[in-house]
């Protein structure tokens, strides 16, 4: 197997001196191609900051995040724009779609900014609502759909980047554990269907029974890393 | 399209504030426009009346005569000056002039006046020097039977000498040779008011004028009525340089007190309107920054999703520059029929004004491209600047910091 994305020895604080939080130490992990990573932690466990650093939204204070060879932690600007843009897809705990953009155009947008043309964007934006099982609701507005459904749309619009990884900060918090177990199904459909690689972080039991793999945090730092046979 | 389309729908989500904000952008073109015309209108007007009554668009004269008439400056080499002018496609028409003081008498009272000579058939059409005659007729280039010559007269000229039509008049001046000038002519006609530029005027024919004055067939200034009188400026630079040995001025420079002081009141006006735009664009900043305020988070998410900080930036301008593309739109809609109005109709004075004779009984507007494609920059250039601090706003919104406050 190959690995999509390896860290080694991440480190994140905040504050200074004396107020300093370790958000994360030492963290050394490799995602393999294909994996359904859950990471999971008590809150302040350094998870967000974990996810926020694999997938370029923030850079450490020391170590080293490699994506296909690239070192992609002390990229910053439009370099890391672009890094995002094409190679992670985003799903958050509390959908953030854009309100005015209807289902459709929400996941055709990050396709618009790849500089995908429109006749292909349409092909994909009617393939990627049939995946998450939205066929009919593409006209709607983020705001005429239920959370799941809002969240099938994000799932929707981070599978439309074509990325190599997709990072779910607790995708199904904000959702009630049926609606959430469903969400998770969709997403676990995708990893085998598509072989598309998952991290997602819950503190919920359910969510990560389904994970192939769980990678504990406790204070910042890799309690233990258990793969499981699915 | 997609990205219209956002804009679009951004400036929809908070309907009322987008209203107002347009509303004011609309209310400063018309504004704008509206002041625009009036201004351009009314001193197109006066322009026109001064160089239709008797500057011309262009004069032409020997030396710094404009500054410092003396009656030895004059044109002599004038058929070269002709064919220059003739063959010259902006050039419409044009028409000698000589000049000089004098001292009219009638019986025993005098007057100082001002001899002007005028080609008789090209005054015409360069000056409204036939339309103003207000009694007798227009004179001819003929003596009459006995010899003499005849003369117009200004209102001031026939109030002072108390001259009616077909009485003499006696003008003594001095020749350009330096002999004594000493003529007798017969009043054909009274142009003009009490007002008139002219009204110490006393008009000869060109011939008899150059005879009187010992000029032979030299003169003192061509008036130049061009095809377009907004290329005056060009025009007269173009004869400047076909005609070196002479002095070529626009009406600008012939009127250069009134053009000094037409400009400084344009610029007190622009001025003004600059601060009423001003005003209305500090108000569409605050609505601006508003509105990316408010979407911090939706900018953080599309920072996350990979847009780039100029596409934001982008995002922005284009919603800003689609608000003031409707606002100006509606306002070029609302201020055509007003324009017009004042264009073609005007606004009745309480009082006329008198200009040189001609009344002006309305303040008009002018309706032109400029009047309206001014303010039109206007605003888009404003528009432009505004949206850029709101605009490197949201670029630089942090992702993990929009997406962390919930
Ligand atoms: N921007 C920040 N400024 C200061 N402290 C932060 C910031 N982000 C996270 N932290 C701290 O880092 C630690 C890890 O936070 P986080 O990664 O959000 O944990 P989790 O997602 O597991 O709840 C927490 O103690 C949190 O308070
Ligand atoms: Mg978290």
């Amino acid at each position: 197997m190959t690995s999509v994305i390896e860290t080694k020895n991440l480190c994140r604080f905040f504050g200074n001196d004396e107020t300093r939080v370790n958000a994360l130490q030492d963290v050394s992990i490799s995602i393999e191609e294909g994996e359904f990573t859950a990471i999971i932690g008590p809150s302040g466990s350094g998870k967000t900051t974990l996810l926020h650093l694999i997938g370029g939204l923030d850079n450490p204070d020391s170590g080293i995040i490699e994506l296909s060879d690239v070192n992609i932690a002390d990229m910053t600007g439009t370099e890391l724009s672009d890094f995002r843009r094409d190679h992670i897809g985003f799903i958050f705990q509390s959908y953030n779609l854009i309100p005015v953009l209807s289902a459709a155009e929400n996941i055709e947008y990050i396709m618009l900014l790849q500089g995908v043309p429109a006749r292909t964007r349409a092909e994909q934006v009617r393939e990627m609502l049939h995946m998450v099982g939205l066929d009919d609701l593409g006209d709607r507005r983020p705001a005429q759909l239920s959370g799941g459904q809002q969240q099938r749309v994000a799932v929707a619009r981070a599978m439309a980047s074509k990325p190599d990884i997709i990072l779910a900060d607790e995708p199904t918090a904000n959702l009630d554990s049926k609606t959430g177990i469903s969400l998770l199904e969709v997403m676990r459909e995708l990893n085998q269907t598509k072989n598309m690689t998952f991290i997602f972080s819950t503190h919920d039991e359910k969510i990560m029974d389904r994970a192939t793999r769980l990678i504990h945090l406790h204070d910042g730092e890799i309690e233990l890393d258990e793969r499981k046979q699915a | 399209m997609l990205i219209l389309k956002i804009a679009f729908r951004n400036i929809l989500r908070q309907k009322r504030r987008s209203l107002l904000t347009g509303l004011s952008m609309t209310g400063g073109y018309i504004l704008c426009a509206w002041s625009f015309s009036l201004v351009e209108g009314s001193y197109g007007n006066i322009i026109d009346m001064f160089t239709l009554d008797h500057t011309g668009h262009i004069q032409i004269h020997k030396d710094n005569y404009l500054r410092k008439p003396k009656i030895y400056k004059t044109i002599n080499n004038r058929k070269a000056l002709e064919t220059i002018l003739a063959s010259n496609e902006q050039v419409s028409n044009f028409s000698p002039r000589v000049f000089s003081p004098a001292l009219a008498y009638a019986g025993k009272k005098t007057s100082p006046v001002r001899v002007i000579g005028v080609d008789v058939e090209q005054e015409p059409t360069t000056s409204r020097l036939a339309q103003k005659v207000k009694t007798g007729e227009y004179f001819d280039a003929n003596p009459d039977s006995d010899g003499y010559f005849k003369a117009m007269i200004g209102q001031g000229v026939a109030d002072t000498l108390q001259l009616d039509i077909g009485d003499e008049i006696v003008l003594i001046s001095q020749g350009a040779d330096g002999s004594i000038a000493n003529d007798i002519f017969i009043i054909g006609a009274v142009v003009g008011n009490r007002t008139s530029y002219d009204r110490l005027g006393v008009y000869l024919p060109l011939g008899a004028a150059q005879m009187f004055l010992s000029l032979g067939s030299d003169v003192h200034e061509y008036a130049i009525i061009v095809e377009n009188k907004d290329d005056n400026e060009a025009v007269a630079a173009i004869l400047q340089d076909e005609m070196p040995e002479l002095v070529v001025s626009p009406w600008q420079k012939v009127e250069e007190t009134f053009y000094r002081t037409m400009q400084a009141d344009k610029q007190g006006n622009e001025f003004t309107l600059g601060i009423v735009i001003f005003i209305v664009f500090v108000g569409v900043l605050n609505t601006v920054l508003m509105s990316v305020l408010e979407r911090t988070r939706e900018f953080g998410v599309l920072r996350a999703i990979g847009s780039r900080p100029l596409e934001i930036i982008k995002m922005i301008f284009l919603e800003t520059m689609l608000l003031a593309g409707i606002s100006v739109g509606i306002g070029v809609v609302l201020s055509i029929p007003l324009i017009t109005w004042f264009t073609y109709v005007g606004l009745l004075l309480p009082e006329p004004i008198d200009m040189s004779g001609i009344e002006f009984q309305y303040m008009k507007g002018e309706f032109s491209w400029y009047v309206f494609t001014t303010p039109m920059w206007l605003i888009f250039m404003f528009s432009a600047v505004v949206s850029i601090p709101p605009g490197l706003r949201a670029a630089h919104i942090l992702p993990r910091d929009a997406l962390g406050s919930h």
